[in-house]
């Protein structure tokens, strides 16, 4: 049993709890760090990265097979299931291997293993003790199971058993068609699944603008899949290699489901009740500055609260560590975080939806659809819009969203100009370079104001 | 015809006024609804706008006292001949009935504002320009205030510079009038909501990355000032001309020291019922919007002791003392150029629920410059408050000719003692400042007792 004090200790080691590690050891303080699995969370090892790298392979298959529309003559390409996956896993390794190196370099001790509290300044991490002034609880969150559908890994898979499959399914059932769904549904879709997701919503991509989530749905329906909304999956029974589920009243058969229906805080067996840590349905409740109900405890990233992103994670460890060291950070403004789906097409939008801003006041709304683009066209791939919003008094940009391809390098953007408070007036002033997709943004920006000039 | 152009009448009991102010000049262009002259009185200070459009002509001059409904100008409507001589005197006008304006149908005051340079895009004294040309406006001794922006929304752009530069149209002759120090880092959207909203950045605190300006700082800044302040901050160094408002203040003040045997005095007041009484008031009047605050109960307070007590609701004049006729109440509100004191009649016969309903309305009416000179009329004593700042004791100066005025202070967690056992108790400071010309100490005090004992036994003002 050995003992340590530090003037931060971080409770998790993914991306909202390692860069709070990295920000609080660059202000000078000593840092330890626990962290009971993989440097980098959910997000590098069972998230964002590697089904990145599963969707880029999907995305250089599809080129493949369209190739031919550009005067390519490629044979029908096939995939090896294992490799793909092989690669996605080494992706993931290669980039934690890579955290491990930043908490060396910034000299931030990592203790492996489960964190329980003693009280509001002790934590044990296996044999070791460790005493700080601050804690930040970055404890991240996992996949929910339904009250009547578990995943169990055999053929009801969680995200992490989608991205680490051992057979492609013929026919795949995906419950929630959330960013998690929508992106593992166009993944297997495009190779070869036939794929049916069903939403209880009324929409796909329940937090987007309905517009775009409907274009979204209308391109999944196109590439082949079945999309249901507003219905729900009512029995999922398992029986050797075959799965029935009961949708809607009718019983369907499949060779395996995904079940991405959001996930809950990792609030259990921190010792929190014991210390009083007020939580709020299944979230740590924190103040603008990430302060829990307890003093000099802190909460950032997915425990903390939706949205679910490890952008807004890191964001808010940023935002505890400076709060600590009294530097007065800008809380965070949940309207201004960018969400993307990488689905094909993309999807990408931050601020409000055109719903949610009519429903604050007089707004204008801008469209250009990419089939106006120059440079979609010439790189064979029109299929989309970028929508934006504006306050109609004043000028102020609320909302950006944009589906087709390179959309979700292009929203930081919008982000920048909703950051900096730009109105209309320096967005239209802004020169973008011709040709490339990003036309599109000026364009929809243009459009708001009756400008347009390629539409 | 030429449209006459007259010195409005704000409240009833306007008698005289001035322009202060030509916010066009003789023979310029107005267009309807801007403004054209600053109407100066003895109490308001407010911009008048046009309801014609065409070529202004000046009747008087800055400074001259008038009568309202004066003549002050012409305007002139497009194809109209404008004679070398203006036709007539103010005297000229007293054939028609001089329209009558209240003082709600006027725009925001404009006290002590600082001239707007005539050809610049700004409604609060704030030139919208690049850093880059304000740079080049030094470097070439133009007056950027006099050079017309070609930038977005009007901003003034280097080339603007460049170009008065060479026409020699905007050399400087004479430093600006208006303080254009550094402008401040402010997001477009602030900048642009300021400038709506008639903010001067200059007087908005920073909260973004590096002390930035952005949206919220705006906002937050028109709740602060009801968005109806368009007053530059003074800066240092700056010199701020003594006029209006200010002018007023100043020379009352004064003279009410000069003139006047005026000492303070201090009491504490157990302040508990009063604490419990409000807070139930102000659950059972929530519906009706009716929320009264400590100052109210004390100006009931103070108007119910009045009653026992008429020596302090007098006026010295010398050979006599005049002993006034009704209890009305005075309430200093402090703005962000000065104060005012509007009055509330009667304050002794007003139950509680309509002096809260009073005093809000003139609150409100006088941070929205739309009080009238009626509601400033007849006050017989004073009330100011100074506790929302913290302060346990001051030394209120009388609003002259009257007796007394009734500083109000902070409430504290003070002590009772309970025999032995100190309790933990609401208390207040009253700060009574009275005329010794009038009123000895000893009686005095006693005004102060019983205002005190009042507000310790709170429900005897409900009757």
């Amino acid at each position: 049993m050995s003992e340590h004090n530090v003037d931060v200790l971080v409770i998790g080691g993914g991306p909202g709890g390692y860069t709070a590690a990295i920000r609080a050891a660059q202000l000078g303080l000593s840092v330890g760090l626990a962290e009971r699995a993989e440097l980098g969370g959910v997000c590098l090892n069972w998230g964002c990265i590697p089904t990145k790298s599963l969707l880029h392979t999907a995305d250089v298959m599809r080129e493949a097979m369209t190739a031919s529309e550009l005067g390519l003559e490629i044979s029908k390409p096939k995939f090896n299931l294992k490799k793909v996956v092989k690669r996605s896993r080494d992706v993931a390794a290669q980039l934690s291997g890579g955290i491990s190196h930043l908490m060396r370099k910034n000299k931030i001790t990592v203790f492996v293993g489960d964190a329980m509290f003693q009280d509001k300044n002790t934590v044990v991490v296996g044999n070791d003790t460790i005493v700080a002034d601050n804690i930040i609880v970055a404890t991240g969150a996992r996949a929910r199971n339904l009250p009547h559908i578990q995943a169990d890994g055999d053929r009801v898979w969680d995200a992490r058993s989608a991205m680490t499959p051992t057979f492609m399914p013929k026919e795949l059932l995906i419950i929630g068609a959330g960013a998690i769904g929508v992106e593992f549904a166009s993944f297997y879709n495009t190779l070869g699944a036939k794929v049916t997701l069903v939403e209880v919503m009324d929409q796909i991509l329940p937090a987007e603008d309905a517009e775009i989530a409907d274009l979204a749905k209308q391109s999944f329906i196109k590439q082949g899949m079945e999309v249901l909304t507003g219905t729900g999956v009512d029995e999922v029974k398992v029986t050797g290699k075959t799965l029935t589920a009961l949708i809607g009243g009718k019983s369907r058969q499949f060779d395996a489901a995904i079940l991405s229906v959001g996930v809950s805080g990792n609030i259990e067996d921190l010792g929190l009740e014991a210390l009083g840590v007020e939580v709020d349905r299944g979230f740590i409740s924190v103040d603008e500055y990430q302060q829990t109900s307890v003093d000099g405890v802190y909460a950032i990233g997915d425990v903390a609260g939706v949205p679910c992103l490890a952008h807004k994670a890191s964001h808010e460890g940023i935002i505890a560590v400076e709060g600590i060291v009294g530097k007065m950070p800008h809380p965070l403004n949940k309207e201004r975080i960018p969400g993307c789906t990488f689905s094909h097409p993309q999807i990408a939008s931050i601020g409000l939806s055109e719903e949610q801003a009519g429903e604050r006041g007089e707004i204008k709304v801008g469209r250009f659809p990419l089939l106006a683009n120059g440079k979609a066209v010439a790189v064979n791939d029109t299929e989309g819009l970028v929508k934006t919003i504006f306050d109609a008094s004043t000028g102020a940009l609320l909302g950006a969203h944009m589906i087709g391809p390179g959309v979700t390098e292009m929203i930081q953007g919008f982000a920048i100009a909703i950051g900096l408070e730009t109105t209309e007036a320096e967005l239209m002033e802004t020169i973008f370079p011709h040709p490339t997709l990003s036309e599109a943004m000026h364009e929809s920006v243009l459009s708001a104001f009756g400008r347009t000039i390629h539409f | 015809m030429p449209k006459e152009l007259y010195l409005v009448k704000v409240g009833m009991s306007m008698t005289e006024g001035m322009v202060s102010e030509w916010f066009v000049q003789d023979g310029g262009q107005v267009k309807k609804g801007e403004m054209v002259y600053a109407l100066e009185t003895e109490k308001v200070n407010l911009d008048v706008d046009s309801d014609y459009t065409g070529t202004v002509k000046h009747l008087v001059e800055v400074g001259v006292t008038l009568e309202p409904g004066d003549v002050v100008g012409y305007i002139f409507e497009a194809g109209e001949d404008i004679p070398d001589t203006l036709p007539g005197s103010p005297a000229a006008a007293s054939e028609a009935e001089p329209p009558v304006r209240e003082s709600a149908a006027v725009t925001e005051p404009v006290i002590a504002q600082v001239a707007a340079p005539s050809a610049v895009v700004s409604g609060d004294g704030h030139i919208k320009s690049s850093p880059a040309a304000r740079r080049l406006a030094k470097e070439l001794g133009v007056d950027y205030a006099q050079v017309a922006g070609t930038g977005p929304g009007g901003r003034i752009v280097e080339a603007d510079i460049q170009a008065a530069s060479q026409s020699g149209a905007a050399v400087s002759k004479a430093p600006a009038v208006i303080a254009t120090g550094p402008e401040p880092k402010a997001s477009p959207l602030a900048k642009r909501l300021a400038s709506e909203r008639g903010i001067d950045l200059r007087s908005v605190q920073g909260t973004g990355p590096g002390g930035r300006i952005v949206q919220s700082d705006i906002e937050n800044a028109a709740i602060t000032s009801s968005g109806a302040v368009a007053v530059s901050g003074p800066r240092a160094g700056e010199r701020v001309p003594v006029k209006g408002m200010r002018k007023t203040i100043a020379s009352r003040m004064h003279q009410s020291l000069q003139e006047s045997a005026q000492l303070t005095m201090d009491m504490e007041v157990n302040m508990d019922d009063v604490v419990k009484m409000r807070s139930s008031l102000v659950e059972e009047w929530a519906n009706e919007g009716v929320k009264p605050t400590y100052t109210d109960i004390v100006m009931k307070a103070v108007a119910k002791a009045l009653l026992t007590h008429p020596m302090m609701n007098s006026q010295f004049l010398g050979s006599e003392i005049a002993l006034m006729p009704e209890i009305n109440v005075g309430m200093a509100v402090a703005l962000p150029e000065g104060l005012v004191v509007p009055v509330v009649r009667n304050v002794d016969q007003l139950p509680i629920k309509e002096l809260a309903r009073e005093t809000s309305r003139l609150a409100i009416a006088a941070r929205e410059g739309t009080l009238g000179l009626d509601d400033y009329a007849g006050g017989t004593f004073t009330v100011t408050a100074l506790g929302m700042y913290g302060v346990d004791s001051f030394t209120p100066i009388i609003n002259q000719p009257q007796t007394g005025i009734m500083g109000v202070n902070r409430i504290f967690d003070g002590v009772e003692w309970n025999g032995e056992k100190p309790v933990k108790t609401k208390k207040m400071n009253l700060s009574l400042t009275w005329d010794h010309r009038a009123v000895d100490g000893a009686p005095a005090a006693e005004y102060l007792v019983e205002v005190r004992n009042l507000l310790q036994s709170p429900y005897r003002l409900l009757v």
